[in-house]
Formats: C-alpha cells, sequence, structure tokens
C-alpha cells in the first residue's frame, strides 16, 4: 500500500541513508582533521533526517518533519559550538590536529 | 497589636545589624526605639489582655497552621502580659542605659542588634501558645545569650563563658524537646490550651514531662545542678547581665513552671522536685555569694538565689507568689547591676569590690538606687521585695512544705547579710583601690583595665545612665505596693489565670512569718553592720578584708566543686572518648578502609587507563563498536520472531 | 521517478565519499555542497517542500558558510591539521569492519519486508505547493505551532543556549582563565583584606 505514496520502496531508503549514515561513520573515525570530523557528523545527522522523512511519508505522518525540523535546529547548535571549540583550540596551540590534541589521556 | 510587640524589636534588631556602620550610636536610638515601641503596645493590650471570652483568658492570634497538632499563635494573657511588660519596660530602661555604657565602644550597633534579637527572641517565649513555639523561642533566647555573653569576643575567658552557658543551656533545649515529644504522643497536640485541658491523658508520663520540662528550666533559671553557667555568663557587658541573666531570660523557667501549671497541679512528685531544687538553690546560691568578690559574681549567685525563691514558690504551686517575686526582682535586681555598672564605669572596669570602697560619694545615685535595692532583696518592710518573698516563703508553708519553709527563711538572713556585705564594702569606707592588691587580699590580681576595653574619652550624659538607675531605685520601692492584702490587684490580677485554692491556715500565720522573716533579716544586716561597716571595721578595712580572703571556707569559693564535678564526670570522659577515636579508631579503622579503597580504585584506574588515550577518533571508534552490539541485539531479536 | 531516486542516491554516496575523502577542508565543504542539494531534491520528491527548502537556507546557506569561515581562519598561513605522525594508523581495518557488519544487519532487515501495514492518518496527499495536503507548510506550521508548541520552545531554548556559549567559548573579550587560578587570585584578595581589616 504505501508503496503508491513513495517514488520507490520504503526498504531502497533505508538502505540510503544507512550508507551515507555509515560513511559519515567512517569519516568520524579514520579521519584527523576536525573540521572533516564535523561535516561527517553533519552527514549522519541529514542521513537520520532523510529516514525520518522517508518514513513520514510513507506513513502520511507529519510527525517525522517535525523530528527532522528539530534534528536541523540542533545540529546547527552542534556545528555552531564545534567550530567555536575549533576557534579556541586553534588560538592556544596554533593547530587543530586531534592526534596532538589528547588533554583527555589518562 | 500582638504582632508588633512581637515583631519590632526584630525590625530593630534586623536596622541594627544591617545598617551598623552608618548608625554608629544612632544604633542606640533604634535599639530604644525598637523597645519603647511594643511597651506602649503591651500597655495598650492590657484590656483585650485581661479580658474572658468564655472560659478562655487572654488576647489570641492564629499565625499559622504547620500541621495537625501544630497551630502557631500568639497569646497574650495575665502571664504573658507580666512577662513581656517587663522584658519591654525594664528592657527599654536598660536600653537607655546601654547608650550610656556601652558610648565609646565601637561595636555598639551589633551591640543594639543583639539586645534586640534577644528581646523579639524572649517575646516569642512568652507570647508562643504552644510548646513548639515555646522551645523556639527558648533556643533563641539561648542563642542571643551566646551572642551577648561572648560580646567581647576577644577575650578568651568570654567565649569560653558563652559556650559553657550555651551547652548548657542546650541540655535544657534537648530536655524540653523530650517533654514536647511526651506531650505529642499522648495528647496529640502541642498548644498550650489543648495539652492542659487533656492533662489525665498523659497518665503515668506525667511526672516524665514535668521532669523534662523541668530539666529545661533549670538550665536556663540556673537551678542546681546546671547553674553554672550563670556566674560566668558576667563576662557579657553588665547590661547584658542586667537583662538577660537577672531580670528576663533566667526567669523563662519560672514562666515555663508557672505556665504549666495544670501539670505540676496533677502531680505531687513534680512539685516535690521543683520546690526541693528551687529551695536548695536558693540555699546554695545565697552561700556562695557569701564568699565573692566579684561584685558582678556576688550579684550572679544572688540571682540564683533569688530564682531559686521563685522555683521554690511555683514549684509548691504558690504560683502568684513566684511570678510575684519575678516581677519585683526584675525592678531590684535591674537596679543592682545597672548600679554595680555605674560603680564599675566610674572605676574603670574594676570588678573586685575589695578594690572598691567610699563609693558613696563618687557615685551617688548609684549608691541611693543600689541602697533601695539592697533593702528590697532583702525583704526589707516596705519595699518591693518584702512582700513577694513574704509571700514565696509564706506559700510554701501553706501548701504543706514545712522544710521549704525554713530554707527560705535562712536564706533571706543570709540575702540580707552578703547583699548588705557587698553594699558596705562597695560605699562605704574610704577608697581602697590605690592600694597594692596583696593589701586587702586579691592573689591573682589581674591588672584591673585588662577585663573590659578601654573606654575612650568622649563621655556620654550622664543622665544616660543615671536615669534609668534611678527609676528601677524607685519601683525596687514601689513595685510591692499592689501586692498588699488578699484582695490586691495583684491577686485580683491572676484570679482567673491560676486555680484558686481553699487551704487550711497553716500554725504560724501570716503575720508571724513576717515577723520572723524580719527578725531573721535584721540579723544578717546587723552581722554585715558590725564586720563592715562600724567606724572600726572601716578604718581597718584592708587589714579585714585581706583575712577574710584567707579564711574562706575552700568548698564555697570553689562553688562546691561542681564545675570540677561537671569536668570529671562528662568532659573527662567525652575527652576520653575523643582520643580513642583520634588516636586509635580514627587512624587504624576508618583511614585503613579509606587507604584500602584508595589502593583498590589505584590499581582498578591502572587496569582500565590504557584504554584512555585522549584520542578522539578511538572514543569514536568505541562508540560505534557499542552501537553496534546494540544493533546486533535487536537483529537478533527481530530474527527470533 | 524511480530513475530520479536512483540517480539521487547514486549521487548522495559519491558526493558524501568524497566529502569525507578529500584532502582539503575546502573540497570537503564543496562537496557537502553537493551533497545537501541533492537531499534537499529527495526531500522534495518526498513532499517534504517546507524541510527541502529549510535544508538550502540552513544547511547550505548558514552552517556551511560557517564552516567556510573556521577554514579561511584557520588556515591564513598556517596548515593546522595533520602536523603530527597518526597515532591511530590501524584504525582503519576494524572501522571497516565494524561497518561492514552495521551494513550487513541493514541488508538482512531490508530483506525482510515488514510484516505491519502502516496506519495511515487521513492527510490528503496531493501535488506539492497546495494547502492542506500533507507536507505542504501549512500542514507542517500548524503541526509544528500546536501539538509541538512546547519542543519547538525547547530548541528555541537549546539555539539560545549554544549562541550564550559559543559567545562565551570564541569571544575574545576575556582570555582564557582556568578555574583554579582564578579562585587564587579571589583567595589572594580576600586574604589582603582580611589582614587589612586585622590592622584595623
Amino acid at each position: 500500500m504505501h508503496e503508491n505514496l513513495l517514488p520507490v520502496a520504503l526498504a531502497n531508503y533505508v538502505a540510503l541513508s544507512s550508507v551515507i549514515f555509515f560513511i559519515g561513520v567512517a569519516g568520524v573515525v579514520l579521519r584527523r582533521n576536525p573540521l572533516i570530523m564535523l561535516m561527517s557528523i553533519e552527514l549522519m545527522w541529514n542521513a537520520a533526517n532523510l529516514l525520518f522523512l522517508a518514513f513520514a511519508r510513507a506513513w502520511l505522518n507529519n510527525a517525522g518533519h517535525i523530528f527532522a525540523f528539530l534534528v536541523i535546529t540542533v545540529a546547527a547548535a552542534e556545528a555552531a559550538i564545534g567550530l567555536a571549540i575549533i576557534v579556541i583550540v586553534f588560538r592556544s596551540r596554533t593547530n587543530v590536529d586531534v592526534d596532538e590534541v589528547a588533554l583527555l589521556k589518562g | 497589636m500582638l504582632l508588633a510587640i512581637w515583631l519590632v524589636p526584630l525590625a530593630g534588631a534586623i536596622v541594627n545589624w544591617a545598617f551598623g556602620p552608618q548608625l554608629k550610636r544612632a544604633a542606640g536610638v533604634v535599639g530604644c526605639l525598637a523597645l519603647a515601641v511594643p511597651f506602649v503596645a503591651t500597655l495598650l493590650s492590657w484590656g483585650v489582655a485581661t479580658q474572658s471570652t468564655g472560659s478562655a483568658v487572654g488576647l489570641h492570634q492564629a499565625l499559622f497552621s504547620w500541621m495537625p497538632g501544630f497551630d502557631f499563635g500568639l497569646l497574650l494573657d495575665p502571664l504573658s502580659l507580666i512577662w513581656a511588660l517587663i522584658i519591654t519596660g525594664v528592657g527599654f530602661l536598660i536600653h537607655v542605659y546601654s547608650v550610656g555604657y556601652m558610648w565609646n565602644d565601637n561595636a555598639i550597633a551589633r551591640f543594639f542588634a543583639y539586645m534586640n534579637f534577644f528581646v523579639f527572641a524572649m517575646l516569642t517565649l512568652v507570647l508562643s501558645d504552644n510548646f513548639v513555639g515555646l522551645l523556639v523561642g527558648w533556643g533563641l533566647v539561648g542563642l542571643a545569650s551566646y551572642f551577648l555573653i561572648g560580646f567581647w569576643f576577644f577575650k578568651p575567658t568570654a567565649v569560653a563563658a558563652a559556650r559553657k552557658a550555651f551547652v548548657i543551656n542546650v541540655v535544657g533545649d534537648v530536655a524540653i524537646m523530650f517533654a514536647i515529644f511526651l506531650m505529642f504522643a499522648k495528647v496529640g497536640s502541642t498548644s498550650f490550651a489543648t495539652v492542659f485541658a487533656h492533662v489525665p491523658a498523659l497518665g503515668n508520663w506525667l511526672f516524665a514531662v514535668c521532669l523534662f520540662l523541668f530539666i529545661g528550666a533549670a538550665a536556663k533559671s540556673a537551678q542546681i545542678p546546671l547553674h553554672t553557667w550563670l556566674p560566668d555568663a558576667m563576662e557579657g557587658p553588665t547590661p547584658v547581665s542586667a537583662l538577660i541573666h537577672a531580670a528576663t531570660m533566667v526567669t523563662a523557667g519560672v514562666y515555663l513552671v508557672a505556665r504549666c501549671w495544670p501539670l505540676w497541679n496533677a502531680s505531687h512528685e513534680a512539685q516535690l522536685l521543683v520546690g526541693t531544687i528551687g529551695g536548695l538553690t536558693a540555699l546554695a546560691g545565697a552561700l556562695l555569694g557569701i564568699a565573692q568578690w566579684d561584685i558582678k559574681r556576688i550579684l550572679a549567685y544572688s540571682t540564683m538565689s533569688q530564682i531559686g525563691y521563685m522555683i521554690m514558690g511555683v514549684g509548691v504551686t504558690a504560683y502568684q507568689a513566684g511570678v510575684a517575686h519575678f516581677f519585683t526582682h526584675a525592678f531590684f535586681k535591674a537596679c543592682l547591676f545597672l548600679g554595680a555598672g555605674i560603680v564599675i564605669h566610674e572605676l574603670a572596669d574594676e570588678q573586685d569590690i575589695r578594690r572598691m570602697g567610699g563609693m558613696r560619694s563618687r557615685a551617688p545615685v548609684a549608691f541611693f538606687a543600689m541602697f533601695a535595692a539592697v533593702l528590697a532583696i532583702s525583704g526589707f518592710p516596705g519595699f518591693a521585695g518584702f512582700f513577694s518573698k513574704d509571700a514565696v516563703v509564706f506559700g510554701a508553708l501553706e501548701h504543706g512544705h514545712p522544710w521549704l519553709y525554713i530554707v527560705g527563711i535562712v536564706t533571706a538572713g543570709i540575702t540580707a547579710y552578703y547583699m548588705f556585705r557587698l553594699f558596705f564594702v562597695t560605699f562605704f569606707g574610704t577608697y581602697r583601690g590605690d592600694l597594692d592588691p596583696a593589701q586587702v587580699g586579691m592573689t591573682n590580681a589581674a591588672p584591673p583595665a585588662a577585663s573590659e576595653p578601654s573606654h575612650g574619652d568622649s563621655h556620654a550624659p550622664a543622665w544616660l545612665m543615671a536615669a534609668p538607675v534611678a527609676l528601677l531605685g524607685i519601683f525596687s520601692v514601689v513595685a510591692g505596693y499592689v501586692m498588699i492584702g488578699s484582695s490586691s490587684p495583684w491577686n485580683r490580677f491572676f484570679a482567673q489565670t491560676f486555680p484558686s485554692e481553699n487551704l487550711t491556715a497553716p500554725a504560724i500565720g501570716e503575720g508571724w512569718t513576717t515577723a520572723i522573716l524580719f527578725v531573721v533579716m535584721a540579723a544578717g544586716i546587723a552581722i554585715a553592720y558590725l564586720r563592715y561597716a562600724t567606724p572600726a571595721a572601716l578604718a581597718d578595712a584592708p587589714a579585714r578584708l585581706r583575712a577574710e580572703s584567707q579564711r574562706l571556707p575552700a568548698i564555697l569559693v570553689r562553688l562546691y566543686y561542681f564545675d570540677e564535678i561537671i569536668d570529671w564526670l562528662f568532659v573527662k570522659p567525652s575527652q576520653a572518648l575523643g582520643r580513642f577515636f583520634g588516636r586509635i579508631f580514627d587512624p587504624d579503622v576508618i583511614d585503613g578502609v579509606v587507604r584500602g579503597l584508595v589502593l583498590f580504585s589505584t590499581d582498578m584506574g591502572g587496569l582500565v587507563r590504557g584504554a584512555q588515550t585522549g584520542l578522539l577518533r578511538s572514543y569514536a571508534l568505541v562508540i560505534v563498536f557499542g552501537a553496534t552490539l546494540f544493533a546486533i541485539y535487536y537483529a537478533l531479536q527481530g530474527a527470533a520472531h | 521517478m524511480t530513475v530520479a531516486f536512483w540517480i539521487l542516491a547514486l549521487l548522495l554516496i559519491a558526493s558524501a565519499i568524497f566529502v569525507i575523502t578529500a584532502q582539503k577542508p575546502v573540497h570537503s565543504v564543496a562537496g557537502l555542497l553537493a551533497h545537501f542539494l541533492f537531499l534537499a531534491i529527495t526531500y522534495f520528491m518526498l513532499s517534504a517542500e517546507f524541510l527541502g527548502a529549510i535544508q538550502l537556507i540552513v544547511y547550505s546557506g548558514a552552517i556551511l558558510m560557517l564552516f567556510v569561515f573556521v577554514i579561511a581562519l584557520l588556515s591564513s598561513g598556517v596548515a593546522p591539521f595533520a602536523v603530527g605522525p597518526d597515532r591511530l594508523p590501524k584504525m582503519a581495518a576494524p572501522a571497516v569492519a565494524i561497518i561492514a557488519v552495521l551494513l550487513g544487519l541493514v541488508a538482512y532487515a531490508v530483506s525482510r519486508e515488514p510484516a505491519v501495514t502502516p496506519v495511515l492518518h487521513g492527510i490528503a496527499s496531493g501535488p506539492v505547493g497546495t494547502a492542506g495536503v500533507f507536507g505542504s507548510v501549512a500542514d507542517f506550521g500548524r503541526a509544528l505551532f500546536t501539538l509541538n508548541l512546547l519542543p519547538f520552545e525547547i530548541t528555541a531554548f537549546i539555539l539560545m543556549v549554544a549562541v550564550v556559549g559559543v559567545i562565551l567559548l570564541a569571544g575574545d573579550h576575556v582570555p582564557y582563565v582556568p578555574t583554579r587560578k582564578r579562585a587564587r587570585l579571589v583567595e589572594n584578595d580576600m586574604r589582603e583584606a582580611i589582614v587589612r581589616a586585622g590592622e584595623e
């Protein structure tokens, strides 16, 4: 029934979203550049959003839209804070290599 | 109206606290105003306080409810009216006096803040209509007393005395708390009216309730064996001694017993206990008064002794007599203390009467006022103390306590002796302050000016201190006139407060009692006169005083060894316990456990320390790994369906 | 429509991979921009017209500009990224393994069609841009400001906190003072005051 409401089957959206999400995960884990790590996190947020919207469309329930909207705001806040942290780290050490900034070392 | 009486002193205290540095000496004006207002308000409420509506007497104002059985309110009935009048009236005079006495003290605002706070606390105590409010006031006056005894906190003795007073008072607070617990458990209420209406419900616990209440009363009113703090409390400024440790706070025990008369009326054992303790304290305090040389300590012991009279009076259920003695005592004892304050002030803080003498010409106002007060406290006919003391002593016989009657008479003689001894040594003869202290028998002569902070050269107007003393002296004469006769205003005033009794006339009539008392008192005065005030004795004063100092019985000088006994019974064991915990238990047992925990967590931390690389990406990978585990778990769950 | 979806999916994955593999952050930003554009188109295809617009405005317009600014700020004459050795050279293998496991799980889940029939709410579907149909701005706004007003307000609060936090962190009015040092300064002040009071 829901196939009629979507351009393609819902499962395709789930798969697409998962792939994008894992690309984001790989970016966070494998890259040392904090800016690119932040961008990867943005990728992950957006993959989640895509899933929300696909399900909202499949079930014709706009609660998913509301959620996606909230996610966008939170993502914006997160990006702002993250970039601010990068800026102050750079200000005090003149580099932002996450492998060098290991202050949490036990 | 009641709220004004109650809260204006608090407002004064807050103003003095908050704006003390700006107010400087104006703090005294604020302090006096904060007492004048409630005094006038109390006088204006006289009518409503003595009216009776139905079975209840007085003015009642509910404040708020806390829980069932805990309704807070204010109650102004004849009993609390008398106390409120003395607190605000005598308190006002003492405040005026304090303006002069504390003229050159830098912390005058703090002083008046404490004084006003004390008055607020005392009014809380006497105006409360329930036991919990009474206990709150009870604790607050103890706190105010602590502040004021330790007012000169740079004197180690003052701090020690403050602490002692506070600790002993807390013993009493705890006892009263137990009494409240018992009453609440048995009656289910803490309000006076409800508890007193259900005295039978207390059953076998009645005596325990009375006992606990009386332990509280004894701690506050310096009754044996909880009296040791009162003489030490004289470390505070003299007006404090006059207000708190003579006129008002220490009589709270009398108030408590008088307030709880339905309990005492129902328990014969409690009457016996309280009467006996009161009589003992009266006698013991008077005996100790003989052996003292410090003018304020003599007065402190006389306070203890006179409160013993009051407690004896209310203990033998002669409530009106006990309260009457409180009423007159407030005037003459405040007068004595304030007069002594003038003398001390005049002599640059000398307190030892052996170094006084001849003060009649140097402090005439104090001389005349204190003469009236000394006569009053001795019970000289026509002076205030005569009527009330007579009533107490006769009341003891009337209620069937002949032994207490005898104690009362003997004590009256001793009182007359030591008060006149104080009076003669201080005011007659020649000034001995120039002599070598050893010449008058002082062994451990402290430098005289060290006891209180030296005063600057600016002097307060003399009337500030003289006028209150003179007024109190006048009241020491006339305050008893309301008690003349069986249908006196005093008796009518209390007609609805205390139960009327039909007592069989005792073997010795009231007239005879008066006569016996007069003879005993006259003997006391005569002995004092012979020893200290005959021309020969005055001429030979230093030698005689020296001889007496060396002759005084050790047991009196050491105050019956009460401090030593308390030290031995309570302080030493707790010190030993503290040593045990401090030297053995704490380092070896508790610290051992703690050290073990430290070792344990260090080891455990070492185990997981390797994972804390501080590298952001490794943390991210661990998170992903954890998420994977969750995903696998849910996938397996889904597959199981 | 189906063809469009597959093309978009391909482009999305390609741009995402470009984002995480680009050597310069600026290139990543460009890749991310392309990704967001494709994503917005996908949103439109899902009738989420408002969110598609928001995606363009907020992400492409605001957040990516922030990234560009920060890159410009950091890269003025220095190369602050990857200055030291790679301390986790062996991360790739476990990461790829984990991701492979997860992707396998997703494939497994996708292969099993959900047996439940979705409960459809009574909102009609219709052409994009028409009021009163699913995904329209009016529909979204009504849902946001009535039923979901509280979450909306909470989000507003979160944004405010973020603004305050960013100002505190990145603002240059106060040099960052460690708390302990500041505490020591305060303590010294108090000690001096006490000494002064004692002298008086």
